[in-house]
């Protein structure tokens, strides 16, 4: 270097100019080289992803997670005991191989050994019994320690409330890379359940050092593909290749940037400009969208329904008592124009609780369900007229939503059917989402808007919902056959029968009104590949990602 | 004045602490709390999320180790929503952010609409009057909700010379938009109050007897219009400026700005308190400062003007 | 001495009765110096026009601000478009509803909200900030504190609490619009008041005994008119935009009923789909109220100046 530092100003000037020359053309003979190991694709210079979001993530700290946004993030920042591949099948992750004992009650994880930490610490089962004990200690406050309630482990729930410590939680490390766990109950799905971001390991050195600090750009240690670079609220969140990460050579995609605009519109509108890999479809615009830009718009069914549930409570009107008018009301209703006319993203028309799409549910052919709208629509009307109501004795009640561009059309055509085919008088009324929940909460309404997605695919999730005990049933609707083919079903191996008697319950008894299963939309760069379709939860990892050259 | 001076600030600190107290009340008193969801938390699980945050405690006891916090540490807590970071981070990040677009937007409309205000008063009922006014008209009739998407559309999808939102740490190609955005409404309402005023002025008796004595125009624009002119401007530029600085969550929203514009309504919504509180009291505080300098700014224009009674 | 007394009281009484005069001159005077103005008085009726729209424009509608038309349904871009043949004059909103009705209809809500908002604004504002400029002191002093605070709590919260404990009607809305409007109008006023207060004719009213209500009354009120004038209108639009925000929460107008906020950013948010006359024919509405408000206020404003009698 001495050699160097006595050279003339030009001649340094020079040499620096070669040099810089020299490393481009390398680099860019490399990229243009570039191809994929796989598929032989030429991959694009720039391999960044950029994609849209909504909101503000709520935390990227594992055990803390709530949101689907902030989980993505975490997917990409670090790797639990499994992963899931494009299709939802259980992959390795840290964990090389699992076993479980014949009663399904104590699960055992061998870890790789070459799982490091970003910082070049050995990932160990250590890391693992840490980040469980953490995402039950109360002083973690973690609103996602339910999960690992559900997940059965022993002195989970007690560890919650506070009854014994953190410690006395059912897992431990056999030795650094055997990970152990003991549940109370046998529990086939349970390594299912840790692909879960709450069950993603942590480092406990940087969580002590930092305190809650700890997730900011520069603190983080974490073992995923990618590492934390910048973050700034409500504008961006930029995570970049993780040299570390134990299966690095096989990355490709080098920068993740999640881009949060609060408005779709303006959201689409810079896709649109080259500024997004991965945009929004706004509500209504998706058949446009198709039409010109058939390669980038996606449209893909999700666990999720959207109904509108009648308040069954004694704070309730009389009138929704009467199960005529309730199904009155929901024959009425012309799905078809929701779906296609309003929603336009391959929704799909919901005659049940349960969407088709849910894995082991055979989709009951309810009574209502085959008829034709018109069929529908002359026997709500004979219904309406046997309850006592019609046009000159016309039913009035108010319904509530929560504000938003969507539900207030949706809400608006609900009440024009009804108003011109029943005579029915209905107010609509919307509220911002806080307000709505609590008033919901409290069966302070007459009819209210409901939507839910699926934990797990399984129909569970969604019936759960009209059971009596259930804390999610703002409807109130009790029945005691329902109720006992729940239980039932809990421990049935396979429970797809009682899940149709349920639904053949619901239709005829109407508690709510079934009106669509929602389709997830988004506009994707066909540059980007890998995108994982196939995978109902959309479980996405960046890592699979690469982007070919146009 | 510097005894008045001491004396407002004096009365700042009581004026803070009624404003917590009543947001606070405000706050608690609202339908749904900061843990509130569709899926509402098993109760054990609330429970220790409202012993973590101090939610358990009584009202008047949280306000307490509120205020003794900020006093102590200057800590505004943690925010209820953005689980991993304090309200201190977000309007340290935030902050920035709405005061440089602000500031800029504050200079600019101040700048054209006070010209444009000067302009139009003197040659009333001309060409340059109707120009200047339809010009501050025009600016204001397009609410920014209508601006910033058509502003987006021209400049980044069809010209593509700016990025269509983001911020980067406010490096100018960001900052443009907003500031356009931003600015627009606020000139217009500077321009008229200054042309109105300006033509009041220009009416009273001193500027005609100045007129009289065949002082040149400018002289007297210059010496004796413009400073009783800017007299209602001054009232209306001390909460704008701070209205300007503290963002606009249209802004905030359709430029991605990351400001704290959109903080205050998202907070709001989300009951995320201890965001609310910060934000409130740093608009609080800038509120009391720029009213206090406007009334300082009064005495400094009109000398005859005194606060006692 | 008990002569002088005398003489003092007779001519206060002599002045009082003077002022009488003038005032009722004031006003008469004003009313023709309005009527000579051109661009004020065509603005005056175009916003009767406005008005009247609102009032007789149903009659030619052939579909109500709530019908879907199910036939343009599902492909508003290329059916709903503006047609006499299908009766939308003004095309459909994106659920394929009488955009004309529904302008209609916005118009009355909007119009209502800004005439009422800017009364508030007027009568509380100036009010308040006459009483607070005029006394000084003590008096001012708190009762600026209280528009500091009023000025930096977090609005959001008392909207919501509004709709909680009151329920919403169209009632409430009004008393959310009129919370905040005044705030600024009575720092403004306050501003103008401590300097008019200064001036010789109000110091010789008080010298010669005048009550502080008279003077309030007959001298600095009428002298604070032009900039009460010109801002009220200058308020206008803001609080006409602020309505949508207020519904968007709850309180205010509900679905099927619409207002220009809520049709402007409805049409502003599909601006890009090809259903522009969604934006189109309600900015239009907008922007025309908000021309002929300009002007009608810059001609109250010269009208009322009362340098110029």
């Amino acid at each position: 270097m001495g050699n160097l530092y006595s050279l003339g100003g030009n001649m340094k000037k020079i040499i620096s100019i070669f040099f810089a020359l020299f490393l481009s053309l390398t680099f860019a003979t490399n990229v243009f080289a570039a191809k994929h190991p796989i598929t032989g694709e030429t991959l694009a210079a720039d391999q960044t992803f950029t994609y849209w979001a909504l909101d503000e993530h709520s935390s990227i700290d594992p055990q803390i997670v709530e949101d689907v946004s902030g989980s993505d993030i975490i997917r990409d920042l670090f790797e639990g005991l499994l992963n899931q591949d494009a299709d939802g099948n259980l992959v390795p992750g840290v964990a090389e191989s699992w076993s479980a004992n014949d009663s399904k009650d104590v699960y055992t994880f061998n870890l790789r050994k070459n799982a490091k930490w970003s910082n070049g610490d050995a990932v160990t089962a250590h890391d693992f019994v840490y980040a469980w004990q953490r995402a039950v200690d109360p002083a973690t406050a973690s609103p996602y320690s339910w999960f690992m309630d559900i997940m059965s482990i022993k002195n989970g729930g007690e560890a919650i409330s506070g009854d014994v410590p953190p410690s006395d939680l059912g897992v431990k490390a056999l030795d650094d890379y055997t990970f152990q766990v003991e549940l109370t109950a046998s529990l086939p799905y349970f390594a299912a359940m840790t692909t879960h971001a709450t069950t993603f390991p942590t480092h406990k050195a940087t969580i002590e050092k930092y305190g809650s600090d700890w997730t900011k750009p520069g603190n983080m240690v974490s073992n995923g593909a990618y590492a934390l670079t910048e973050h700034v609220i409500n504008e961006r969140l930029v995570r970049e290749r993780n040299p570390l990460y134990w299966n690095n050579e096989n990355t490709i995609l080098e920068k993740v940037v999640a881009l949060v605009i609060p408005d779709e519109n303006q959201g689409l509108t810079r896709y649109l400009a080259g500024e997004l890999d991965k945009g929004p479809v706004p509500s209504g615009q998706f058949k446009k969208l198709k039409a010109e830009y058939p390669d980038e718009a996606t449209s893909f069914p999700r666990l999720c329904n959207y109904y509108y549930t009648f308040n069954l409570s004694d704070s309730g009107i009389d009138a929704f008592q009467d199960v005529r008018v309730r199904k009155a009301m929901a024959y009425a209703i012309d799905r078809n124009v929701i779906t296609e006319d309003i929603l336009q993203a391959g929704q799909i028309p919901a005659y049940t609780f349960t969407p088709g799409a849910t894995a082991g549910f055979d989709v009951p052919k309810v009574a209502f369900g085959k008829m034709t709208q018109a069929e529908r629509d002359s026997k709500a009307i004979e219904l309406m007229e046997a309850a006592g109501y019609g046009k000159d004795n016309p039913l009035s009640f108010t319904m509530i939503y929560n504000t938003s561009e969507g539900h207030k059309k949706i809400a608006t055509v609900m009440a024009q059917m009804w108003k011109q085919k029943l005579g029915i008088n209905a107010t609509m009324e919307n509220m911002e989402w806080k307000t709505f929940l609590d008033i919901r909460s409290k069966q302070d309404f007459e009819i209210a808007r409901g939507a839910w997605c699926g934990d797990y695919n399984e129909a569970s999730t969604f019936l759960d919902l009209l059971t009596t005990p259930s804390g999610y049933n703002d409807g109130k609707y009790s029945n005691a056959a329902v109720d006992q083919l729940m239980t039932e079903a809990k421990t049935l191996n396979d429970a797809s029968s009682n899940y149709t008697t349920i639904e053949r319950i619901l239709a005829s008894e109407m508690p709510v009104i079934p009106i669509y299963h929602y389709a997830g939309v988004f506009m994707l760069n066909t540059q980007l590949k890998g995108w994982p379709y196939g995978n109902v939860e959309q479980n996405w990892y960046s890592r699979n990602f690469y982007k070919v050259a146009d | 004045m510097i005894k008045f001076t001491l004396k407002r600030l004096s009365i700042a600190i009581p004026t803070i602490l009624i404003l917590i107290i009543i947001s606070f009340l405000l706050m608690y008193s609202a339908p749904g709390g900061p843990f509130t969801s569709e899926r509402p938390l098993p109760e054990q699980v609330l429970k220790n999320i409202n012993a973590k945050y101090g939610l358990d405690q009584p009202m008047y006891k949280q306000m307490f180790n509120y205020v003794k916090s900020i006093v102590t540490e200057f800590d505004f807590g943690p925010s209820f929503r953005y689980k991993d970071r304090s309200v201190n981070d977000i309007i340290a990040q935030g902050f920035p952010v709405t005061l440089k677009y602000g500031t800029w937007s504050f200079i600019i409309a101040v700048l054209f609409g006070v010209s444009l205000g000067i302009i139009a008063a003197i040659k009333q009922n001309t060409f340059l009057d109707y120009f200047a006014v339809g010009f501050s008209i025009s600016a204001q009739v397009l609410p920014n909700f209508v601006m910033a998407p058509i502003l987006v559309l021209i400049f980044t999808l069809y010209l593509g010379w700016l990025p269509g939102g983001g911020w980067e740490g406010g490096k100018i190609q960001f900052v443009i938009m907003p500031v356009i955005a931003l600015s627009t409404s606020y000139l217009a309402s500077i321009a008229r109050l200054t042309r109105s005023s300006m033509l009041e002025v220009l009416n009273s008796n001193f500027i005609r007897t100045a007129r009289s004595k065949g002082l040149p125009k400018y002289k007297i624009i210059l010496s004796h219009a413009l400073k009783p002119t800017l007299l209602p401007v001054i009232s209306y530029l001390g909460p704008a400026f701070v209205g300007m600085i503290t963002g606009s969550v249209v802004i905030d929203m359709f430029f991605s700005t990351g400001g704290i514009g959109l903080h205050f309504v998202n907070g709001a919504l989300n009951r995320d308190y201890s965001t609310i509180m910060g934000i409130t009291i740093l608009v609080g505080c800038l509120t009391i400062t720029f009213n206090l300098l406007v009334d300082i700014l009064y005495a400094w224009i009109d000398p005859k003007i005194r606060y006692d009674s | 001495m008990i002569v002088l007394k005398d003489k003092i009281s007779k001519l206060s009484t002599n002045l009082s009765q003077i002022d009488e005069i003038k005032g009722r001159s004031l006003w008469h005077d004003a009313k023709i110096r309005f009527l000579k103005n051109k661009a004020a008085l065509i603005s005056l009726i175009t916003l009767l026009l406005v008005l009247l729209f609102s009032f007789i424009g149903s009659v030619f509608a052939v579909w109500s601000n709530e019908e879907i038309d199910w036939s343009v349904l599902g492909d508003i871009s290329t059916m709903g478009y503006p047609s006499f043949k299908t009766g939308h004059y003004f095309g459909t909103d994106e659920l394929g509803r009488d955009l004309y009705s529904r302008v209609i209809q916005g118009t009355k809500i909007s119009l209502m909200v800004g005439i009422i908002g800017a009364l508030i604004a007027v009568i509380v504002g100036t009010i308040y900030g006459a009483v607070a400029g005029y006394f000084g002191g003590k008096i001012d002093s708190i009762m600026m504190r209280i528009v500091d605070i009023l000025m930096s709590i977090p609005y959001m919260f008392v909207l919501i609490l509004l709709l909680v404990i009151f329920g919403r009607s169209i009632f409430m809305l009004f008393v959310g619009i009129g919370l905040v409007s005044w705030l600024d109008m009575a720092r403004i006023v306050r501003g103008q008041t401590l300097s008019i207060k200064k001036k010789e004719y109000v110091e010789a009213a008080i010298t010669i005994g005048v009550s502080h209500f008279t003077i309030i009354r007959r001298h600095i009120i009428p002298n604070l008119l032009g900039v009460v004038a010109v801002y009220a209108t200058l308020l206008v639009p803001g609080m006409i935009l602020t309505e949508s925000f207020i519904s968007f929460l709850g309180l205010g107008v509900q679905e099927p009923n619409t207002s220009w906020g809520a049709l402007i950013s409805e049409g502003a948010g599909t601006m890009r789909y090809g259903t522009l006359w969604q934006l189109l024919f309600p900015l239009f509405f907008f922007v025309v109220t908000l021309f002929s408000l300009f002007f009608i206020g810059d001609g109250l404003r010269d009208a009322l100046d009362p340098k110029d009698r």
